[in-house]
């Protein structure tokens, strides 16, 4: 396989784009990031688009298509994605394989979601799938996790609390964040319980957004910039959904890291900056066990001990997460690998992390029978 | 086997979905299984409501809800009846934005059920939210709870805690 590197960015800020179509999102994003890159729409080879909602609320289909049209590039090869909370970052792994396998030489990601929609309800499983038909809903999945949690490990409250607090004060550093004034611990338990023992705080807001990348083969990608960001490696897998499911340590969260460290011939400790899938608050808990950052059942503590704030000894989330920016499902883990790229690349303003040489990109989606139907784990470096 | 298959109501809604729009039902009818083959109930079952796995006779794996083939050697499966007794491995009490009109606050679990090596995902009854407790013992009963998402009432499966209540 080829070497592949991230040579371009284009982002819009997350937040309510009432008067925006999916497609306005998305070509802006798109043509922030041929700019960027001063990359000409006839040098992409091949086209990823991911959307997860647009079909269901707005009745839209194969976006992708639109999308790139209106930045120039058509005629190639595009494909729509669909994982859920991962399309972006699934769209991602798509566009690195399509180079990596050597076919192309320049593809071209973005993602898109509108989701201040009204009555958009709670995320579930599936509108025909059994767990929803019986009641079950996204944010339910994580608080029940966060309870056995709490249970085996004695995480506490106001350790998971301290996650929203913290991707609220990186996200008042982050120009495109939807959210940015201060929380407290006391903000965030004092806030509508949702689902024992998350509160609204504790779960991340909805938004409207665009997010791509350009990514291209490492022996061409100084062509188009001086600080290309190579892929270490790009995983993706689904779950295994076994019963008994063990809720804690999730497996296939644990599984994709794994998988990525190996890849990448990289462990934990040469990681200098995260982002991750906190849709949740535990959410960012269980992936520091999974990502190897703490021991299994010490992310609680992990979360209070400042060694995950900007300023300290690995920060995670620094671009606020998806609790300050918000969710556009479709671009969110495009985003996140933007954050990386802007880390490495030193571009990340206020929030940057001194000397960031390796970043990882992760992200969960999905729920089936307990478990994520897909986990994207991303490693890269300069 | 579960079946997806829509309801007749669910048809008619569809038929109006493509033309019409959405008419208000002209029939009601009385609660329904919210998802049929994934539990009995009394009088057919005698010792019903009792829930309906399935069970590889080659790979010894029991699964619930029952799935279309062993997904481990694509055996044709048998259905069981699976334990009506578990212990609560974990839960929540979802607060908001209830769907199929649940009541707010309902309790969603993980119950491991006696004997079966299996954790299946249940509503826990939802009056006795304020009892609940990790590895407290549960038992399985069916009640009319929600509706089908059309608006007629639907009977769903939940646990409910086995001590009294001795407030």
């Amino acid at each position: 396989m080829r070497s592949v590197s991230v040579v371009a960015t284009g982002i819009i800020p997350f937040g309510k784009h009432l008067d925006q179509t999916l497609v306005q999102l998305g070509r802006q994003a798109a043509l922030n990031a041929l700019l960027d890159g001063g990359i000409k729409p006839s040098e992409v080879g091949i086209g990823f688009f991911a959307n997860f909602l647009g079909a269901k609320t707005f009745g839209d289909f194969t976006i992708g298509q639109n999308v790139f049209w209106e930045v120039g590039i058509n005629k190639i090869p595009v494909v729509n994605v669909e994982n859920a909370c991962t399309s972006g970052s699934s769209a991602f792994h798509m566009a690195w394989l399509s180079i990596a396998s050597g076919q192309y030489d320049v593809a071209i990601v973005a993602g898109a979601e509108k989701m201040y929609v009204p009555g958009i309800g709670l995320i579930n499983s599936g509108e025909t799938q059994w767990d929803t038909r019986l009641g079950f809903v996204v944010p339910a999945g994580f608080a029940i996790r966060a309870k056995r949690h709490m249970h085996e490990y004695g995480t506490t409250a106001e350790q998971l609390a301290c996650i929203a607090v913290k991707n609220r004060k990186h996200g008042s550093l982050n120009p495109i964040a939807q959210y940015k004034d201060p929380l407290t611990i006391a903000d965030v338990l004092n806030s509508p319980m949702v689902c024992d023992p998350l509160t609204r705080l504790s779960c991340c807001p909805i938004g409207d957004g665009a997010a791509a990348l350009i990514l291209c083969a490492s022996s061409r990608a100084r062509r188009y910039t001086h600080n290309p960001v190579a892929i270490r490696s790009s995983v993706l897998v689904t779950g295994g959904y076994e019963n008994p499911l063990s809720l804690l340590p999730w497996e296939t969260d644990f599984r994709g890291c794994r998988l990525a460290y190996e890849k990448a011939g990289l462990g934990p400790e040469d990681i200098h900056v995260a982002e991750c899938h906190d849709a949740f608050t535990i959410a960012e808990v269980l992936h520091y066990e999974a990502l190897g950052f703490c021991p299994e059942g010490e992310g609680g503590r992990l979360a209070i001990s400042g060694e995950t704030s900007l300023g300290g000894k690995r920060p995670v989330n620094v671009s606020g997460g998806l609790l300050s920016k918000g969710h556009p499902l479709g671009a969110t883990g495009v985003a996140q690998i933007i954050e990386i790229v802007l880390q490495l690349r030193g571009k990340a303003g206020a929030r940057q992390v001194d000397r960031a040489k390796v970043g990882i990109a992760h992200c969960m989606g999905g729920d089936k029978d307990g478990d994520g139907k897909s986990c994207t784990v991303n490693i890269l470096a300069v | 086997m579960i079946d997806f298959s829509l309801t007749e109501e669910q048809k008619g809604l569809q038929e109006n979905a493509c033309g019409e729009g959405m008419k208000e039902k002209e029939v009601q009818r009385g609660p329904e299984p919210i998802l049929k083959g994934i539990f009995t109930l009394p009088p057919y079952d005698k010792e019903g409501p009792r829930l309906i796995g399935a069970l590889c006779a080659r790979c010894t794996r029991k699964f619930f809800p029952p799935p279309f083939v062993c997904p481990y050697c694509l055996r044709v499966l048998e259905e069981v009846y699976l334990s009506t007794q578990g212990t609560l491995h974990s839960f929540t009490v979802v607060r908001v934005k209830a769907p199929f009109g649940l009541p707010l606050p309902y309790a969603l679990g993980y119950v491991d059920l006696k004997d079966d090596g299996l954790r299946v995902l249940a509503l826990i009854d939802p009056k006795r939210i304020d009892e609940l407790e990790i590895g407290m013992d549960l038992q399985l009963c069916v009640e009319e709870l929600g509706n089908d998402g059309t608006g007629n009432p639907s009977l769903r499966y939940l646990f409910s805690p086995k001590r009294k209540n001795l407030l």
